[in-house]
This record gives structure tokens, C-alpha cells and sequence, in this order.
């Protein structure tokens, strides 16, 4: 009795449904919206805003020592440094200084500073500056690897606005690798970037803000000594996502993705509309750490029949796609320290990791920490967990917090095994023996120690030059120790690898990872 | 009215009070600290002591809880430890982003509830009753984390019409068709249950309206099934169904957290994941408060709602 | 409560539950690998006769994960959640006794549940680590106040009974009280918000998991498999239709039983 009156309403209702998703779908698509890049790499064009996808935010506390990808773009954009390495090469470029001379004994180094320099707000660059930024990164409280370094700075003579003396505690062999990774910073302004609400610089762009987990943005530097960038602006967002970066690459909301996997980089590649960026001298280590207090690793045999049974090459292949290198020491191919041989010295052999495993009689089960949350680090501790059981070695893996995994690294307090991620292998090879926490000689997480290790590793930060015939021999050293002692075992070293649309050109980066885009444009 | 709501409020008081003392608590039980995440791995003794003295970590523990209780009460939510800057800033950014997310999905679940509930008793037809109930418990049966990599992989990965997350890149006001489309997917997601609930219990409670003595009255002097059911019946369902719904509300900032996670939306829930992976103290304990806070104001709204609507509480008094 | 399982509701939850209980159960003997084998070569391929839900990006069988990640569900839905309805039953039956203990239990059970379960889940995550005893231990955490109240409200609507009075005036043990009157009043019930709480079990294990506090690795979960295909969605959308076909069965089979139980409790 009462349907007649009730069918056309739902008729209505459903066409009325079918209308608004008609209307959706003739609006603009969000997905459709690709800034349509023409591929062709014609003349440098000026203008435009680069929109960055960065993984990880900015951490004010931490601006100079730990690497997120915002703050890390933050430093490359906004300062400059003394001096500049190439990227296959230790052979300092002049960027803030024009000139150096190390001291005959090697105890100072004289640096001619360029006069034609200004801070973002107007100020002149001077001699004090570059005082007040070594000093800064003396200081524990940034926390940053080159402490021990910039704190070998002693004395400085500034009685000249355009050059400094810099007097040392003893000789350097990483001095120059100090100078390229201090950025210049403003004493005038070191209030507010303590703060966050300042970071005055004398690079290609400004800073122009920061919202926390959201966005920083830059603007060009009109004024910039080596000439004006061709982009306008710079907004780097933190997408932690790595598939999110993906799909706003390919959407068109970003040009450049800083934090894509290996396995969508391998897809992009092929696609016309994207171009890969390989940062190849900036590279990155992962490796499998031993705490030696634990008893069960007390016995070198143990940890070397690990790093026997661990497919490095499998890792390499799998989660790197090939763009990585298995090698059991840091060391690439333009470092002085580097030594094939050495670095093959645990290539993968099950037969001599049974073995040992054999000598050893009952092993018990061993914890491997890796860091929770990062699909890289899960891969490899199965990866690991999977070569160990083949030759007999159980392992119990523990995702642990990425903040507890800094806290175990810091106090030595990891319980058996870890993997984890650490770089500086691409300096002076005395960077990492003295400052990088897994190598550090006087006090590393393993808490392995060596009186020939830490004299070794010493003498080879204290001389001079760090391509020397007498610092070859020292890193030879070093080496040795590394593979005899096995109290870490480097599983692969890689690079990061960038992802932006076709349409973006110039991109480059620093040998400590920073994002430079003083030479970047993008189509219009 | 007045006395009702005034004899509610000291026992949510006392439970807001008791859970800030418990989300203080638990923090501090956490491993790893704040300290570890500032100061890095090569900081000496010093630093890190100077690092804790200046976040107020070397108070004692009833100390810290009252300093940071007063904070709160006189809204000075403090600093982030880790992510940087004001909490209030942080809360307020990603508090936009899940309001409207929020917002959306509830406008779509209630739209669609009224809509399916309404047209199931109105058109009194078993297949369709049928449908409905299938595609309800369905729906129930979904795992948000389901519907959203489901709604992904053929809305974004099979066929790529829409985007597979993230907010809309000039803001919700500038291109409101983006915005939308950015939002359909996550807001669907989190609807989805919502609407089961809610269509369900109001079908029913329709049904149930229809058989109170009233009804037989109207249709006996000729009043159409329709406008019983439009003008009688909804009118009657819905106090009961505000408490539904009220109910379901507590349960969309837990499900805010799944569904941010999924569409990486910036929100609260998702604050609240790296918050506590950074053992970031204030954010944490603020956001947890804030779950907290907005469980027990939905509690006393829905009852106060209920009660306005329901003429016998609104009357009588107290109940 | 056998009445309500012969609906047709009611077999086709039975079906679905037992289908995937007997999947878990006889896993180990249905699954061509073991669930953390990883097969050289086999990297993220797709859906094949050797592998028919293919392979996950370190090399394992994803069928044989899944039918490994059914079993942990299965823990959770009938060890963690009969666990928390007991220990919640037992809390609610004492405390309801006196007055002080009733007025404190309820304020603790308030407590409990002004917090949104998957913010509990993440903060307990955070203190006591992930795994699968911390989903147990969530998933006891939230039905012991659920439970609690269930029992309490029975009781207090046996003990309010004129023969109850009468029987407690005569002298009558509170322990007879229960076992005669409460317990069988309540089973109705407690049946049924014992399948909604599975199904809500079924819930959290996929979300914890999803959220990376749930099994680790290399252990498989469904949730876990579901976290695995979203992150590898654009290589390989294959990976997570299994899974999601289980999980989705599994919950809907327990509300089928739930919704069968509750009509008939109705009638």
C-alpha cells in the first residue's frame, strides 16, 4: 500500500548518488594533476618552487649532529663551508677559503678566507666567523661525530678579517675533512637558531620557516657569492612514507624524493618521465656490531664464522638492486685506507663458518638488535638470520626502538649482536677510528679495546697527510685490526639514491649528504 | 537539566585527574629516554647531564608531575623534546588534519546511516533488507586496516584514480575538488564501521518505533507509511541513536591512529606514534590526556544529547 | 545456545570459524615450506604453482606464511580473550561483594577504557616491547573491564530478585549464589560478547601488527602479512589478498556466531 509512494524516492536517491560521483570525477583529478615535464633538457630556466619529499624532520637539538633529511638539507642549502671535496676524491676544492698551507711540523694551517662574502641579513663574513663555528662544534653539547676533531683546534689567530691561523693540538689528518663538514653559522644570530627560528647562513638560499613534522622552506639568495641560484624557492615536507614519496612523485606533488626504496627507484628508472640521482661519493654503511661483554662472543671464532655465513651479495641484491657494494671494511675505492683484498677477507664461505661453528661445539642462541620500523633493517637481520641458521648459529631477533638502539650505541649496551647503519667512511680514514661510534678506538659500542688498535688508529689521525706513504701503512694497520678482531663486520656499503621528476635538472650534493641545489632548475 | 550535568561533572574530573597521574607514570616507565634521542651517540657525561638538567629530567618524579600538571591546567603545554617546537603548535597542526578527517568520515557514516536505514524501512522490501544486512556485517567484519589497503589497492594501485595518501598539497580551502579527492579514500576508511553500527541500530530502531501504539493510531486515520516514518518514528529512534554514535566517536581517534598510518595522513595519531618512538614526554603525555579528555566530553555530551532529547530525563530532572 | 547455532547464521559462522581453526591446526601439514624458509632465487615473484600466494621480498612462501600467521590469531582469539573473560568474570564476581571494592573496580575499569585501545596497545608497546605477548596482554587488559561489568550487572540483577533476597535472608552462601543463579543467567550473555570479543581480538592483533608493535619478525602474523603487502603495494599487490581473505573470513565467521547467538538470546 505504501510502496508506490516510496520507490521513486529511492530512484531519486540513487541518481543523486550517481550525479555527485559524476561530479567528482569531472573536477580535476588529484592523481591527473602531473606537472607535465616536456623531458627535454633544454636551457636553464629561472624561477620556480622545487618541492622536496624528505623522510625524516628536522631535530634543532641535534641541527649539526645527527643526519635527518630536512636538517641535512637545511645545512646544504642555507651555509657554506671552508673548503669542498669533490665526490670520488680528499682533494679539498676552495669554497669560503681560497687558499691553505699546513705548517711544516702540521701543528697550525693558514687559510685565506674570501672577502666578498655576506651573511644572509647583510653582515660581512670574517675570520671570527669561522672561529665561532669550529668552537661550536667543539662544544659536546651538539653531540657531533667531529667533536674530538674541531676540539684539536686550539688556538685561533683572527687578527685578520680574511685569514685564520688555526692552531692544533697535534697534527690532523682529517683537518680538511673538519673543514668541509663545518658549516659557517652567524654568532650574531646563534641564539636564535639554538631556538629554531633563525638559521643565518651565506649559502644559495634563506630560510624562511619551519613547521615541525610539517614543512621548512627556503627562498633564493639574490646576493649569493658564487651568483643567484635559478630556483625561487625551496619547500622540503617530511612524508616519513618511502611508498608515499612514490605515489606523490608520480601524482606530481613533489619533484624530488629524497627517501625512495631501492626497489621503486629500480621501477622509476625505467621510466621516462623520472631521473635517478646517485650521491655516489656520499656513502653509507650497513654492518653487523658484537658486544664483547656478552660471554658468548668472547670467542673471536664465533664472530668469524659470522662473518663468514652472512650473504653480503644476496643483501646487495635483493634490497640495494645492485646499487651497493659487499665489502667487509667501510672503505671505497677512493679512500686511502681502501684494500680489496682485506675487504673480501670474510667473503661468504659456509664451509669454513661450519667449521668454526664445529671448533666451537654448542653455540647458544644469540640476540640480534636491529632498528623497528625501517624495512631495511628488518630485511637484512632476516637476511642474517637465515645465513646463520644454515651454518648452525641461532639468533633471536629484536626489533628495538630506533631511540634505544642510540641509547645502546651510546653506552656500549647492545646485547649480542646488532645491525645498524653508520657512514664517515667516505673522509680521512682517522674520521672513523676516531670519531664514528662502532670504530672509535678509545671507547666503541663493542667495547672492544686494543692497545695496538688505539695506538695504531692514533698515530694515523696525527699525521699530517693523510695520503702519506706513513699513513698508508698506519690504515693498513687499522685494517688488519679490523679483521682480525672482527668486533663488527661491515655487510655492504651504499649510497643514497634520489628520485625526481624528468623535469628538475642540476641537482647536487655534498660528500656529507646535503642536498646543493645552487645549480638546480626546473622546467616550467 | 543543569543538575544533571552538574552531578556527571565530578566523575569525570576524577577520572581525567586519575588518567594524567597514570600517563605520567607510564611514561617514565618507558626505555630509553628523551636524552638519548638530543644528545647522540658520541656525548660525553656532561653533556647529557646538562642535556637532562635543562628538560627538567632530574626532578623527582611527584615533582615533574606537578609542575607539568600545572603546565597543562594553565594551558602552557610546553615544549617537544625531539620533534621541535611548541606542542601546542604540534597538536594544533595535526589536530586540524584529523578533525577534518574525523569530521568527514562522521558526516559520511550519519549520511549514509539515515540514508540505508530510512529507504530499508520505507521500502519494506525483503531483498533489499536482505542486501543491507549482508553488506552490513560485512562491513563489520572489515578490519579498518583491511578496507584501507583494499580501498588503496584498487582505488590507487589497480586503478589510479585516486591518491594513495597524504593531504591535499594546497590546503583543504584553496581547491576544495583536490581536497576531497584526497580525502575520500581515508574518510571512507574510517567510516565504514561507523556507518555498519549506526545503520544497523537505527534500522532497528525504527522498526521498534513502528510498533509502539502511536503508529497504529496514525495509520488508522490515514497518515502515510513515509511520514510516519520521516516525522514520527526518526524523531523517536534518534535520542537512542545519538548514544550510538556517541560510542562509536570514542572509538574514531583509535581508529584515526590505523588510518593515518595507512593513508599517512599527518595527524594526531600519527603525532602519537612518533611521538612515543621518540619518547617524546610532553607530546605523548598531552596526546594521551587529550584521548583521554575527548572519551569522557563524548561521554557527557551524548548523555546530556540523550538526555535533551528524551523529554521523560529532560522533565523529570535528574535522572 | 544449540538452537542458535543451527541458524543459518549460525552454521555459516561455524563453517568459516572452524574452516580457518582447522587451516591454523593443520597448518604445518598443509604448507609446502616452512614459514621462515627463504627460497634462493625466489625473490618477490608472483603467484605460481610453486608458490600460489608467491613470495614475499625475502624469499618466503607467502601461502605458508599465512597459514603460519593463522596460528597466532588463533592464540589470541581463544587463549588471550577466554583468558581476559575469566580473570575479568572473577574480578567482577569478587569485587561486586562489598561496596568499596564494586565503586574502586569500576573507577579502574572507567580508567581502562577511556583509553582508545590502539593508544593503550601503542603505549604498552613502548614499555614492554612488541610481540605477541604484549598483544595477549592487550587484549586481556581491555575484556577484563568488559567482562567485569557483564558479570556485575547479572549479579546485580540476580541479587535484587525476591527469591534471592529471600534465599540470602535464610542464610545462603554467596558461592551458592553464583553457581545457582548468576553463572546461568549470565551465560546468554557472556556467550555472546565472548564472539564479539574474539572478533575484536582478531582486530587488534591485525592493527598492532600493522603498526609494527604486534609479532616480530621473522614470525608471521596476519597482520603482519597485511603490513608487508602495504609496503611493497606497488611491486607486488599480490602479496596481501591471501591474508586479507582470511582475516576478513575469520572476523566475520566470529560475528556471524555472535549475531546467531544474540537473536536467539533475543527470542
Amino acid at each position: 500500500m505504501t510502496a508506490p509512494h516510496t520507490r521513486p524516492s529511492f530512484l531519486r536517491l540513487a541518481a543523486a548518488a550517481a550525479a555527485s560521483v559524476l561530479l567528482l570525477a569531472g573536477c580535476s583529478s588529484a592523481v591527473g594533476e602531473q606537472s607535465s615535464g616536456s623531458g627535454a633538457s633544454g636551457d636553464p630556466v629561472e624561477g620556480g618552487t622545487l618541492r622536496v619529499a624528505a623522510t625524516t624532520d628536522h631535530v634543532p637539538a641535534a641541527a649539526f649532529g645527527q643526519s635527518s633529511d630536512v636538517g641535512n638539507t637545511l645545512i646544504g642549502l642555507v651555509y657554506d663551508s671552508l673548503v669542498e671535496y669533490p665526490h670520488d676524491s680528499l682533494d679539498a676544492q676552495p669554497s669560503l677559503a681560497t687558499s691553505w698551507e699546513v705548517a711544516e711540523d702540521g701543528r697550525s694551517i693558514t687559510l685565506q678566507l674570501r672577502d666578498d662574502v655576506t651573511f644572509h641579513d647583510g653582515r660581512p663574513f670574517t675570520s671570527e666567523d669561522v672561529k665561532f663555528s669550529i668552537q661550536t662544534f667543539a662544544d659536546p653539547a651538539w653531540a657531533v661525530q667531529v667533536q674530538r676533531t674541531a676540539a684539536a683546534v686550539t688556538g685561533f689567530d683572527t687578527s685578520k678579517p680574511h685569514e685564520i691561523t688555526l692552531e692544533l693540538a697535534h697534527p690532523l689528518s682529517n683537518i680538511l675533512d673538519l673543514l668541509d663538514i663545518v658549516p659557517i653559522i652567524d654568532s650574531e644570530t646563534y641564539d636564535e637558531l639554538k631556538e629554531a627560528k633563525t638559521y643565518n647562513g651565506t649559502g644559495p638560499f634563506r630560510f624562511t620557516g619551519w613547521s615541525p613534522g610539517s614543512k621548512m622552506t627556503f627562498e633564493r639568495n639574490d646576493d649569493y657569492w658564487k651568483g643567484a641560484p635559478k630556483l625561487e624557492a625551496v619547500d622540503v615536507q617530511v612524508v616519513p612514507d618511502a611508498q608515499a614519496q612514490v605515489a606523490g612523485l608520480r601524482s606530481g606533488q613533489y619533484d624530488l624524493a629524497l627517501g625512495v626504496t631501492a626497489r621503486d627507484v629500480e621501477t622509476l628508472e625505467q621510466d621516462p618521465k623520472f631521473d635517478v640521482h646517485s650521491f655516489e661519493g656520499a656513502t653509507q654503511q650497513q654492518y653487523i656490531g658484537f658486544q664483547l661483554e656478552n660471554k658468548d662472543l668472547q670467542d673471536v671464532r664465533l664472530r668469524q664464522a659470522v662473518a663468514y655465513a652472512v650473504d653480503r651479495q644476496r643483501i646487495v641484491d635483493e634490497l640495494f638492486r645492485g646499487a651497493a657494494v659487499a665489502s667487509g671494511l667501510p672503505w671505497s675505492p677512493s679512500s686511502p685506507a681502501y684494500d680489496e683484498a682485506k675487504g673480501q677477507a670474510y667473503a661468504r664461505d659456509v664451509a669454513k663458518a661450519k667449521a668454526l661453528v664445529a671448533e666451537l661445539g654448542d653455540v647458544p642462541v644469540l640476540p640480534l638488535q636491529f632498528a623497528a620500523g625501517q624495512p631495511a633493517g628488518e630485511t637484512i637481520a632476516q637476511i642474517v638470520q637465515a645465513n646463520l641458521e644454515e651454518v648452525g648459529i641461532e639468533v633471536e631477533l629484536k626489533p628495538t626502538e630506533f631511540a634505544q638502539m642510540y641509547k645502546q650505541l651510546v653506552g656500549a649496551q647492545f646485547e649480542g649482536l646488532w645491525i645498524f647503519g653508520h657512514t664517515y667512511a667516505q673522509y680521512s680514514p682517522a674520521t672513523l677510528t676516531v670519531s664514528a661510534f662502532p670504530f672509535n678506538a678509545a671507547h666503541n659500542a663493542s667495547n672492544f679495546t686494543d692497545e695496538e688498535y688505539l695506538a695504531d688508529s692514533d698515530a694515523s689521525w696525527k699525521v699530517a697527510d693523510p695520503t702519506s706513504e706513513e699513513a698508508r701503512e698506519l690504515f693498513d694497520r687499522v685494517n688488519d685490526h679490523i679483521v682480525d678482531n672482527v668486533w663488527l663486520t661491515d655487510l655492504t656499503t651504499s649510497y643514497p639514491r634520489l628520485v625526481s621528476t624528468s623535469a628538475v635538472h642540476g641537482i647536487d650534493y655534498s660528500k656529507r649528504t646535503e642536498l646543493l641545489l645552487d645549480e638546480a632548475w626546473k622546467d616550467q | 537539566m543543569l543538575r544533571y550535568v552538574l552531578g556527571r561533572l565530578p566523575s569525570a574530573l576524577g577520572l581525567l585527574a586519575a588518567a594524567s597521574l597514570l600517563i605520567f607514570w607510564l611514561m617514565r616507565l618507558v626505555p630509553g629516554d628523551p636524552v638519548d634521542t638530543l644528545a647522540g651517540p658520541d656525548a660525553s657525561p656532561e653533556a647529557r647531564a646538562a642535556i637532562r638538567a635543562e628538560l627538567g629530567l632530574d626532578q623527582p618524579f611527584l615533582a615533574q608531575y606537578v609542575d607539568w600538571l600545572g603546565d597543562v591546567l594553565t594551558f602552557d603545554l610546553g615544549r617537544s623534546f625531539v620533534v621541535g617546537g611548541q606542542v601546542s603548535d604540534l597538536l594544533a597542526a595535526g589536530a586540524v588534519n584529523t578533525v577534518v578527517l574525523t569530521l568527514t568520515a562522521l558526516a559520511l557514516a550519519v549520511t549514509l546511516a539515515l540514508v540505508t536505514a530510512v529507504t530499508a524501512v520505507v521500502a519494506q522490501r525483503r531483498w533489499l533488507d536482505a542486501l543491507l544486512a549482508g553488506i552490513n556485517t560485512v562491513a563489520l567484519a572489515m578490519p579498518t586496516f583491511a578496507t584501507g589497503l583494499l580501498l588503496v589497492l584498487v582505488f590507487a594501485v589497480v586503478v589510479p584514480v585516486l591518491p594513495s595518501g597524504g593531504t591535499p598539497p594546497d590546503g583543504f580551502v584553496a581547491r576544495p575538488d583536490i581536497a576531497l579527492q584526497y580525502l575520500l579514500l581515508p574518510a571512507t576508511c574510517l567510516a565504514v564501521p561507523v556507518w555498519a553500527g549506526l545503520s544497523r541500530f537505527l534500522t532497528e530502531a525504527l522498526r521498534s518505533q513502528l510498533r509502539q501504539p502511536y503508529v497504529t493510531t496514525a495509520r488508522a486515520v490515514g497518515v502515510r507509511h513515509r511520514r510516519i516514518v520521516l516525522t514520527q518514528a526518526l524523531p523517536n529512534a534518534l535520542p537512542s541513536a545519538v548514544t550510538v554514535l556517541g560510542i562509536q566517536f570514542g572509538t574514531l581517534l583509535g581508529g584515526a591512529v590505523l588510518v593515518e598510518a595507512i593513508f599517512t595522513w599527518p595527524g594526531l595519531g600519527r603525532l602519537i606514534e612518533e611521538a612515543i618512538s621518540g619518547r617524546d614526554y610532553p607530546v605523548v603525555q598531552v596526546l594521551l590526556l587529550l584521548s583521554v579528555a575527548i572519551f569522557v566530553v563524548t561521554q557527557l555530551v551524548t548523555d546530556v544529547v540523550h538526555a535533551w532529547l528524551d523529554p521523560r530525563i529532560r522533565i523529570g530532572g535528574a535522572a | 545456545m544449540r538452537a542458535a547455532l543451527a541458524t543459518p547464521k549460525g552454521v555459516a559462522g561455524l563453517v568459516l570459524v572452524g574452516g580457518i581453526v582447522l587451516l591454523g591446526v593443520l597448518g604445518p601439514l598443509l604448507a609446502p615450506y616452512s614459514p621462515t624458509q627463504q627460497v634462493p632465487g625466489a625473490n618477490l615473484v608472483g603467484p605460481s604453482a610453486a608458490h600460489w600466494l608467491g613470495t614475499d621480498d625475502v624469499n618466503r612462501d607467502v601461502l605458508s606464511r599465512t597459514l603460519a600467521g593463522i596460528r597466532v590469531d588463533l592464540l589470541v582469539v581463544f587463549l588471550a580473550v577466554p583468558a581476559g573473560a575469566a580473570l575479568g568474570m572473577l574480578v567482577g564476581l569478587v569485587t561486586s561483594w562489598w561496596k568499596v571494592t564494586d565503586v574502586l573496580t569500576q573507577r579502574v575499569f572507567d580508567l581502562v577504557l577511556a583509553f582508545p585501545t590502539l593508544i593503550l596497545a601503542i603505549a604498552l608497546a613502548a614499555v614492554i616491547g612488541p610481540g605477541t605477548t604484549t598483544i595477549v596482554l592487550v587484549v586481556v587488559a581491555i575484556e577484563v573491564p568488559v567482562f567485569g561489568r557483564l558479570v556485575r550487572t547479572s549479579l546485580r540483577t540476580v541479587r535484587e530478585m525476591p527469591y534471592v533476597e529471600a534465599a540470602q535472608v535464610v542464610g545462603a552462601r554467596p558461592w551458592w549464589l553464583l553457581r545457582r543463579h548468576v553463572l546461568p543467567n549470565s551465560l546468554e550473555p557472556l556467550t555472546v560478547q565472548l564472539a564479539l570479543s574474539m572478533s575484536v581480538a582478531v582486530f587488534i592483533e591485525g592493527a598492532m601488527s600493522f603498526l609494527g608493535i604486534g609479532v616480530k619478525a621473522p614470525d608471521p602474523s596476519l597482520g603482519s602479512l597485511l603490513k608487508d603487502g602495504t609496503r611493497l603495494m606497488y611491486d607486488a599487490p599480490f602479496l596481501s589478498l591471501g591474508p586479507l581473505l582470511v582475516v576478513v573470513l575469520l572476523v566475520l565467521g566470529l560475528l556471524l556466531l555472535a549475531q546467531s547467538l544474540s537473536e536467539a538470546h533475543r527470542d
